[in-house]
């Protein structure tokens, strides 16, 4: 459905987006996860034809983004982080604008918009001006106006910004439903643990890179630290902080009074031989438990991983003073 | 029959909103001054002079007629600059660049809902200008000359205060921008042959007649006061401006193309044509502008 190769985006000497390489299978519901200033937004743009790219192809169901720009258009649904508003425009006029914009004739667009309006249960605000609309009513009367041409992706970027929780649960509810009718769905957020629970794949963009793709689970397993070891100890910080850091497959996350955080890849037998190692070596260990990787860690793991690895030796350094 | 959904939207939109009907009572209000100012001023006149009052009435006409170009030449680039300006600081422009509409059908739909606009202003006008015409006694013909001239000063200015809106990110920049570009038309089209007519005075201490001030006043063909001048000069007197003042400025009589230009009528079309010429340059270069793939590609 979605196919990139080997994208670049630069602003005069700043790269946005470096070699970028993704593939998203029709039917997905793809999670783009980065910081601000990861480049997500300037790849979401080039998709929908808004930007062009410095380098590198963009294909859509076969359609080049870059060559075929009128053809493209109607592949694409794009839904904006912010939802602009015409003044004194009514739901149902709102609806026959955009459809409109895409050459459909009248008729036509009232029997979309109409069950459009349904699927997003607006169908009672038909008749009331936009501007009147919460903010969660506008973000799905927005998914309605990109899904009006029945595009083949629908593009999202940062959809949940500003809404309050129940608007999040209710857009959420809405994508889910049409990843079920089958759309493909590319969506950029912040809000890692409904990413989590919509997407099938995610792609994490830091710098520019893409710095990790597909599905939520291999991403996990690839990535180095995403699971988590909490062990608990009332003596020997040192030994135990040496005899971690000495592990190939242990990342030291924090050191506390009685505890270590512990980012690992290892298997059950593993975490066993080295928590036997530290009880050989006199450290009092008082307990440990295993915290599954969730998103959030995988985040904050692949994306702050220079910052959060000073800090960790940092405070290490202090707790052997 | 396809009408461009911009046109529909904006027209929908801007007919909902009060700034409409407060735009048509000031429009109304200026004009119902201005000719009662100039019915007390000829009447004025008229006092210590033998002519008949009604022969001085007809001069309501180009009063009127100015005043409201002068209106429309002001407040056009004005709504128009916010035109693409207003959709990205809306946020919209984005989508709508995403949607199966060209860029340059875009730019058709802004430019054709501002001469809408501007014409709706003219047609709400027509009661105080019919008291011109009643008075006055001019011919239908005057009104759709005038009616042409509204049509093409819309058109002018919009193009103008379009094409600094795909320029500018912010509504206020647009609008001085637009500005700016008026005075160049005003200005630098004059310039040349102020400049040449200075240092010829100042090297010869008269203005001396030549070709080359001939051809620099070519210049003129692009200023709208001279348009409008010239428009009225023709209307009001049948006379023309251009020819007076190539007359005037070259030692012989004016040949070949200069004095093909100042017979007649030409130099009026020469200059409508090249004012419609310029205001489609600048649909064409804003249209290029906000066209993503058109202005990045290297």
């Amino acid at each position: 459905m979605l196919q990139i190769d080997h994208l670049y985006k630069n602003y005069g000497k700043f790269r946005a987006v470096n070699d970028l390489s993704l593939h998203i299978p029709k039917g997905d519901l793809f999670g783009f996860v980065g910081p601000n200033g990861a480049g997500k937004t300037t790849t979401i743009r080039m998709v929908c034809g808004l930007m062009l790219p410095s380098a590198g192809t963009i294909v859509i169901n076969g359609v080049n983004v870059s060559t075929c720009q009128r053809e493209i258009k109607k592949q694409i649904g794009y839904v904006p982080d912010f939802f602009g508003v015409y003044d004194n425009l009514k739901v149902r006029e709102y609806m026959d604008f955009y459809g409109s914009m895409y050459r459909m004739n009248s008729r036509e667009i009232a029997r979309i918009s109409e069950d459009l309006l349904e699927l997003v249960n607006l169908s009672d605000k038909k008749e009331a001006f936009v501007d009147t609309l919460s903010r969660g009513m506008k973000q799905r009367l927005c998914v309605a106006r990109a899904l009006i041409h029945n595009p083949a992706l629908l593009v999202l970027d940062e959809p949940n910004s500003g809404l309050d929780p129940r608007a999040r649960v209710e857009m959420k509810e809405l994508l889910l439903n049409l990843k079920g009718m089958g759309k493909t769905i590319v969506i950029s957020s912040h809000i890692l643990s409904e990413l989590s629970e919509m997407c099938n794949s995610i792609g994490i963009m830091d710098h520019g890179n893409l710095v990790a793709s597909g599905s939520i689970e291999d991403v996990m397993e690839g990535v180095l630290g995403s699971n988590q070891l909490i062990i608990t100890l009332d003596e020997g910080h040192e030994t135990a902080v040496r005899i971690v850091n000495e592990h190939a497959k242990v990342k030291l996350d924090s050191v506390g009074e009685h505890e270590l955080k512990l980012s690992h890849n290892m298997t059950k037998q593993e975490i066993a031989k080295m928590i036997g190692m530290m009880i050989e070596n006199d450290v009092v260990v008082t307990g440990f438990h295993k915290q599954e990787g969730n998103l959030e860690t995988l985040f904050m793991r692949v994306t702050g991983d220079s910052e959060a690895q000073e800090g960790g030796k940092e405070h290490v350094a202090e707790s052997n003073c | 029959m396809w009408l461009n959904p911009i046109v529909k939207k904006d027209v929908k939109v801007q007919s909902r909103s009060m700034k409409i009907c407060w735009g048509v009572f000031a429009y109304e209000l200026i004009l119902a001054l201005v000719f009662f100012l100039a019915m007390v001023i000829i009447q004025q006149e008229s006092r210590y002079s033998l002519d008949n009052i009604y022969s001085s009435m007809v001069w309501l006409y180009p009063v009127l007629a100015v005043t409201q170009i002068v209106i429309l030449g002001v407040v056009v680039p004005v709504r128009t600059a916010s035109s693409i300006s207003g959709e990205k600081e809306r946020q919209t422009f984005d989508i709508m660049m995403t949607t199966s509409m060209t860029p340059f059908s875009i730019i058709a739909g802004k430019v054709t809902t501002a001469i809408v606009q501007s014409m709706l202003f003219v047609l709400a006008s027509m009661p105080v200008m019919a008291l011109s015409f009643i008075i006055g006694g001019m011919s239908w013909a005057y009104l759709f000359w005038f009616l042409g001239m509204a049509f093409l000063v819309s058109f002018f200015a919009a193009s103008i205060g379009i094409l600094c809106s795909a320029l500018c990110k912010k509504s206020i920049s647009a609008v001085i921008m637009s500005y700016g570009f008026y005075l160049v038309f005003f200005i630098v089209t004059i310039l040349p042959l102020i400049i040449y007519e200075i240092i010829e005075v100042s090297v010869y201490s008269s203005v001396q007649t030549n070709s080359i001030s001939e051809w620099l006043s070519l210049f003129l063909l692009l200023n709208p006061i001279m348009y409008v001048v010239e428009f009225f000069a023709h209307v009001m007197a049948g006379e023309s401006v251009a020819a007076a003042m190539l007359d005037s400025l070259s030692a012989t009589q004016s040949q070949g193309v200069l004095h093909f230009i100042a017979s007649g009528y030409v130099w009026l079309i020469v200059s409508t044509i090249l004012f419609l010429v310029v205001s489609v340059l600048f649909l064409y270069l804003a249209a290029k502008r906000i066209n993503p793939v058109g202005r990045h590609k290297k």
